[in-house]
């Protein structure tokens, strides 16, 4: 009996060491095998339809590190390419140009850290489904990627330096969510422009960045890149852009202020907090949007040298409120143009009226540029910054 | 092989077993009426050792009785021997009348009732008695014509003194620790505890050795039928030498082949008394400066005597501490072999950037790397502590830095690896006493972190948390009371509550008096008329 049970035993301590020893460790990577990406880029050849991949991969080796043991690149400042490499591969497909990058990689591309998907702006314009759906089934793929369009070309944008990171595309990603914060331009994860391209009413938006260059130092010109706009997508393809006030708008509309600044011709005004929504209406299947606002602000600066009243800070709480309300009417005014419901008015409109959007939603492309869009803007100025008398008067 | 391993140890206790059963079983020898016969019985056990003193002499009025004394050299108080002994034999018995002396029986409860002045004295009328109680250092003295011999206790011998705990350190509380005798030992815990119920059980163990062992509980409060469990387990010890407390946990432990111990221990006579106290059994054993407590809790090993003494906020975010550092210690290397070599996703993309710039050019695998700094670490620790002491600090640091530094420079090893076993090597000196079983653990986790990631941790986890559940201290649980829950022993587990709220012992294990203290004692300040007078 014992006897019996201890070769039970020993043959159940027998198999699972076996099958830890055999199967191995299957699925380790060593992190020196690996490639991290930390940008990708899209473009398609309008001639041929080929597409371009283009990876820009971290080279661990050159990130300085705080002992100066690896790397120790002292002289390597900005606009220099040595912490980042630039790989690209083309194909008939993104995974056929996925597929090629093993042909001249020598590691394997780590893809869970990308920062960012850049899409070359033709590219963006033919559609960028392919792309899309390949990202969507890979499950290494992570969902916070920011979707940006290069006015030029997608590797144009990867290969310059930019920003204080030492990796290119997390300085991108930074520039992008420092814009995103104090409103400017807004942010978009792959997976809200997923979002939207799932909703078919509203239209994606991706942040839209340029490149410009600069006088450095010894004479040198130094590339940089900025934001310029938001693109603004009809389903997969890309149909125009907003500029910095037609984005401005759009974020009051979207809820998506968070701080920033609203600057009057007279007057600066810091925004402390904003709420809005957006309220459809429907009538005799008319339909009419309010979008209200609710606003608050400090006091930054004001050039009226004069002391402070009440009338003065009403005053400006009006004008304050005439500026965000035309925002958001040009933002609008340019979505009608576009007819690209940017703002989500058709999702609203679902929200509120589902029997009735049965009726609409196949006809909204009709409907959307004859909407009846009303702001209401509600201002409040916080007496913080209110200096009573002025410094100098005239 | 576990099995068969077992099976050679079973085979062996058996062997055993059997010898001590033919030794048991010769019957005693009683002491002669001759002296001279009982005296030649004794040198022949005794053989012809230089510090057996054997002392003849002639007692009574007329000096006309036999008498010796027997004691070993150096192990009794010579002082106490020739003063209290000797004198008032010679001497004092030459004052008294006659018809005392002659009658041999009589005499020797004379001298026992009315001439030595000693304290402890025992009749004893068998002769193995005589020479085991000899070697313990009693003083033995037999008389003409007389089958009893008077056993006196007059032992004395250099000991080391009383010192502080050295091992056991606390900032506030007692600082004094147990020594290597046995009698002071149980002197410190009678000290702490004057209650008439102290019991100090005393036992032989050891079938050369014959070592005092004594069990120290409070009647009243510890569960009877543990003591008797207790009493069983000690009396199936047949060794040839118990030379330490730690022999006698390996012979009595519930689980002996698990690497958790089951058996708490402690130099400290004030943790000692408050494990009795809570109704726990210690086990002293002399020779030894430790006292072994069982049953022993899982949690004991995170309890410091401190966290009594301070005050119990800081008490208890020392616990937390100390669970942190336990898990560190063990975890930590595993969580990094696994992150670097599985799941390099899991990593904020800063931190793996800079990670992944110190592994670059490594030739190691992350786990070969771990398992090889780790078994470093443990050779500088095992170095450093067995060198003799001036040397050894200096080769643990020449080594550490050494080694860690040129290391790292080399490219052999990468930076953070050195950060992470650093931090497991300072983490698993949080609590001292799990240092050993964390040393363990952490090889076995890292292996099978290496062999199957973070997938392999929490399989290993869980399957180390349920072993601990199924151990058993003296058949309480040893994960008691966490799991099996009992919600009022947790004041002293997570947390340590103020001891004015820990009103009973712990109920795992199942004291016969559970109630520790009145209730409602949370001191408040004086009630006056007006809550304002008191204000202002």
């Amino acid at each position: 009996m014992k006897r019996r049970l201890c070769s039970k035993i020993s043959a159940v301590i027998l198999l699972i060491i076996l099958s830890v020893l055999l199967s191995g460790c299957w699925d380790s990577i060593e992190m020196n095998k690996l490639s991290i990406v930390s940008g990708l880029g899209w473009d398609i050849n309008p001639d041929t339809g080929e597409v371009t991949l283009t990876y820009q991969s971290i080279i661990p080796s050159q990130i300085k590190s705080p002992s100066g043991t690896s790397g120790g690149g002292e002289q390597k400042g900005i606009g220099t390419l040595q912490t980042i490499q630039l790989d690209h591969s083309t194909g008939s497909s993104p995974y056929d140009a996925l597929n090629r990058y093993t042909q001249h990689g020598s590691r394997i591309p780590f893809y869970q850290h990308t920062q960012i998907y850049a899409f070359g702006k033709d590219g963006a314009e033919k559609g960028i489904y392919g792309f899309l759906d390949t990202i969507a089934r890979n499950p290494v793929s992570r969902p916070n990627v920011l979707m940006v369009v290069s006015e030029k070309k997608a590797s144009d944008i990867l290969e310059i330096q930019s920003g204080m990171e030492s990796i290119q595309a997390f300085g991108m990603a930074a520039e992008i969510k420092l814009s995103a914060e104090y409103s400017k331009y807004p942010a978009v994860t792959n997976l809200e422009f997923s979002n939207r391209l799932m909703s078919k009413t509203t239209a994606p938006i991706a942040t839209m960045v340029g490149t410009f260059e600069e006088n450095g130092a010894e004479g040198k010109k130094i590339q940089k890149i900025r934001i310029t706009g938001t693109a603004v997508f009809k389903e997969d393809k890309m149909i125009g852009e907003l500029n910095e006030r037609e984005s401005s708008g759009l974020l009051w509309t979207i809820d998506k202020i968070k701080k920033g600044f609203v600057i009057l011709p007279e007057a600066s005004l810091e925004i402390v907090k904003a709420k809005s929504k957006i309220v459809p209406e429907l009538q005799n299947d008319k339909i009419k949007i309010t979008v209200q606002i609710d606003e608050e602000s400090n006091l930054l600066e004001y050039k009226g040298h004069q002391n402070m009243t009440t009338d003065i800070l009403q005053g400006l709480e009006k004008d304050q409120a005439k500026e965000i309300e035309s925002q958001v009417m040009t933002a609008v005014e340019k979505s009608f143009s576009l007819n690209a419901d940017v703002f989500g008015f058709g999702e609203a409109v679902h929200r509120k009226y589902k029997k009735e959007w049965k009726d609409l939603k196949p006809r909204w492309n009709e409907i959307y540029p004859r909407i009846e869009v009303a702001v209401k803007v509600k201002t409040h100025l916080n007496e913080i910054g209110d200096v009573n008398k002025a410094l100098m008067k005239h | 092989m576990l099995g068969l391993l077992l099976k050679k140890l079973h085979f062996q206790r058996k062997n055993q077993n059997s010898k001590k059963a033919s030794v048991q079983h010769s019957s005693p020898i009683c002491l002669s009426k001759n002296l001279d016969e009982n005296l030649q019985l004794l040198k022949e056990a005794l053989g012809q050792s230089s510090d057996v003193i054997i002392r003849d002499m002639k007692i009574s009025s007329n000096s006309n009785v036999d008498a010796a004394i027997i004691y070993i050299d150096g192990l009794v108080d010579r002082n106490l021997v020739n003063h209290d002994i000797l004198q008032p034999l010679m001497l004092n018995l030459q004052l008294i009348k006659e018809n005392v002396s002659q009658n041999h029986s009589s005499l020797i409860d004379f001298i026992k009732s009315s001439v030595l002045t000693v304290g402890q004295i025992i009749v004893a009328d068998d002769i193995d008695r005589v020479i085991s109680d000899v070697l313990a250092g009693h003083t033995a003295i037999l008389v003409e014509g007389v089958t009893q011999a008077l056993l006196i206790d007059a032992k004395g011998w250099k000991s080391r003194s009383l010192e502080e705990a050295k091992n056991e350190l606390a900032i506030r509380g007692p600082r004094i620790g147990f020594n290597e005798t046995l009698r002071t030992n149980t002197a410190l815990l009678r000290r702490i505890i004057r209650d008439p119920r102290l019991t100090i059980e005393s036992l032989q163990i050891g079938e050369r050795s014959k070592t005092e062992i004594a069990i120290v509980y409070i009647k009243g409060i510890i569960k009877d039928s543990l003591i008797d469990e207790i009493e069983q387990r000690l009396k199936r010890i047949s060794a040839d030498a118990i030379l330490d407390v730690g022999y006698i946990e390996q012979y009595i432990e519930d689980n002996p082949l698990s690497v958790f111990s089951t058996i708490g221990n402690s130099e400290r006579p004030d943790v000692t008394a408050a494990r009795v106290l809570e109704g726990r059994a210690a086990i002293l054993v002399d020779g030894s400066p430790f006292a072994l407590t069982v049953p022993m809790l899982f949690i004991e090993g995170f309890q410091s005597p401190e966290d009594y003494y301070a005050r119990p906020h800081y008490a208890s975010f020392l616990r937390w501490i100390r669970f942190l550092a336990f898990a560190l210690s063990v975890y930590l290397p595993a969580i990094y072999v696994a992150l670097m070599s599985f799941h390099q996703e899991l990593l904020p993309s800063p931190l793996l950037i800079t990670v992944a710039a110190a592994k670059e050019g490594i030739p190691l695998p992350v786990g070969i790397e771990a398992i090889f700094m780790i078994i470093l670490f443990e050779i500088l620790r095992e170095a450093g502590l067995r060198m003799p002491r001036t040397l050894g600090q200096a080769v643990s640091i020449v080594g550490a830095l050494v080694i860690g530094q040129s290391a790292v420079s080399a490219g052999l090893v990468g930076a953070p690896m050195v950060v992470v076993l650093a931090t497991t090597a300072i983490a698993s000196f949080v609590a001292p006493s799990q240092a050993d079983l964390g040393a363990l653990l952490r090889i076995l986790v890292v292996i099978v972190a290496g062999f199957l990631g973070l997938f392999g941790v929490v399989i290993i986890s869980v399957e180390i948390l349920s072993y601990l559940a199924s151990l058993r201290s003296l058949g309480v649980p040893y994960l008691s009371p966490v799991t099996p829950l009992d919600i009022r022993s947790l004041k002293d587990t997570f947390i340590r509550a103020p001891l004015w709220a820990m009103d009973s012992r712990p109920a795992s294990l199942d004291p016969n008096d559970t109630r520790r203290q009145s209730p409602d004692q949370m001191p408040q300040a004086p009630k006056t008329k007006s809550g304002k007078r008191e204000r202002q």
